[in-house]
């Protein structure tokens, strides 16, 4: 009987502390989104910068709050695998200087919208490494109708990182992935060719 | 005037499947050896893409010399006190076709709530949004098809009308003769409302799409991606699923001099 009630409490406890972790990686990834955002509106929108320096603190931001090179590898799709190391690091860096110069300057024409969190559940997948939350908002770019925005959160330990968003159901990452496998497989199969492509826009 | 719109309809489309027969010269798979090029050509699903982007590109032309400034005079121009009632009618117009479809999906909830927008906007001439809090129900052949098992077959894209599926192209055929508001108003309601909602639409649009063309490195294959996780996302009524594959965090991406790296490095060399 009490080796019952010792399994029983064993189980409990057991269950009580994974939900509570559970949930503590859940209201950490919420509080991460609501930092972030906050962050974004105070620096990124500040009319009187000049668009280097937007551009530089999007760079920081992006670098602090996104997982950069882990997006960058999942929209390489199956060219990364096949990719020599000085490929894969040249694309990294184009990756990421595309994204700045793309994104970055539109919080220049941000006018005080409403941004609000809206809750947030557990989506990590079995036998992952990282936790995963899918944090729920709405981006108000008019009073009635807002854009329902789902941030794509892992973790690992005090680790937060965004790795997709989801803009009214559609994710940037697929759309993105889908993009340059396209590009890749009209022209040589290889990384070379989104290589290329990406440089020729960063560049041009 | 009914059957003589309904004719050019059928015309229309005849000539547009033949079009599409003529220059249906088929993307030639890649072979069998070359697995990575296999997968990617089975994963985009578009046999067709050659005549596809040929449509693409006439549809493209289109949109600029008709809809896009039809849509910039619409945003620009139409007085905005206007523009609530307009798009109210468009939207409950399409409120009968979604209680059809909401019906065959066997959707109650959604299917009430479409009939429910209907009858009472009907007193209001259909000018009114009278549940401002809810949104809009839309349903329609495609997504009964997919509903019931159909899958989405290879991409296509439809003269005018824009990016399609097999699976949807067959929607649209079915909702031409299907829809309630054609069968009671008469074509005329239907086209003037497709065109409507083309314009309206696009005037929402304006600046993501110029934004899409000048950033994307594949204007058509984002659109293909978009088009797809759209009715996805339509066909699920919005409710998430679980993502089938997700970036993660990349940890040993981030500092190449350390083990992931290393290893890297030494199954290369």
């Amino acid at each position: 009987m009490r080796t019952i009630a010792a399994f029983v409490l064993v189980v409990a406890f057991s269950i009580g502390t994974s939900a509570a972790r559970a949930d503590s990686h859940i209201d950490t990834s919420v509080k991460f989104i609501n930092s972030l955002s906050n962050q974004a509106i105070e620096t990124l929108t500040d009319a009187s910068i000049t668009t280097e320096q937007r551009r530089a603190e999007f760079r920081r931001l992006f670098r602090d709050g996104f997982a950069v090179n882990g997006i960058a590898r999942f929209v390489a799709g199956r060219y990364w695998r096949k990719a020599s190391d000085a490929d894969r690091a040249e694309y990294l860096k184009l990756f990421e200087d595309v994204i700045v110069n793309t994104w970055a300057d539109r919080f220049s024409q941000y006018s005080g919208q409403k941004f609000e969190v809206r809750g947030a559940t557990d989506a990590t997948p079995e036998k992952s490494a990282e936790d995963v939350a899918l944090v729920e908002s709405l981006f108000f770019t008019s009073p009635t109708s807002p854009v329902r925005l789902e941030w794509r959160v892992a973790s690992k330990g005090d680790l937060f990182k965004i790795v997709d968003v989801k803009l009214e159901g559609i994710s940037m990452a697929t759309t993105q992935r889908d993009e340059f496998n396209s590009v890749v497989s009209k022209n040589g199969r290889s990384l070379e060719a989104l290589i290329e492509e990406l440089r020729r826009r960063r560049d041009g | 005037m009914l059957n003589s719109v309904f004719d050019i309809k059928v015309i229309r489309f005849a000539a547009a499947v033949t079009v599409m027969g003529a220059l249906s010269a088929c993307a030639t798979p890649p072979p069998a050896g070359d697995q990575d090029a296999r997968a990617a050509y089975e994963e985009a699903n578009d046999p067709f893409e050659p005549a596809n982007r040929l449509m693409f590109s006439a549809n493209v032309m289109v949109d600029q010399l008709v809809l896009q400034p039809a849509a910039v005079t619409y945003r620009d121009l139409f007085p905005d006190v206007l523009k609530p009632p307009v798009e109210n009618f468009i939207t409950n117009l399409f409120q009968p076709l979604s209680f059809l479809h909401a019906l065959l999906q066997g959707d109650m909830d959604r299917a009430e709530q479409a009939a429910a927008r209907f009858f009472t906007a009907l007193p209001t001439l259909l000018l009114a949004d009278t549940f401002p809090d809810r949104k809009p129900v839309f349903e329609d052949g495609g997504q009964t098809l997919a509903v019931w098992g159909f899958e989405e077959g290879p991409y296509v894209m439809l003269p005018l009308l824009g990016p399609s599926s097999v699976r949807d192209t067959f929607g649209t055929i079915g909702d031409f003769f299907a829809d309630p508001v054609r069968l009671i108003a008469g074509s005329e309601v239907t086209t003037g409302r497709s065109v409507g909602n083309a314009v309206v639409t696009r005037s929402k649009n304006l600046e993501q799409v110029r934004e899409l063309q000048r950033t994307s490195l594949d204007y058509y294959a984002a659109v293909r991606s978009l088009y797809r996780q759209q009715r996805a996302a339509q066909i699920r009524n919005g409710i998430s699923e679980p993502a089938h594959s997700a970036p993660t965090i990349g940890l040993d991406l981030d500092e190449p001099d350390t083990d992931g790296g290393k290893k890297e490095t030494a199954a290369t060399n």
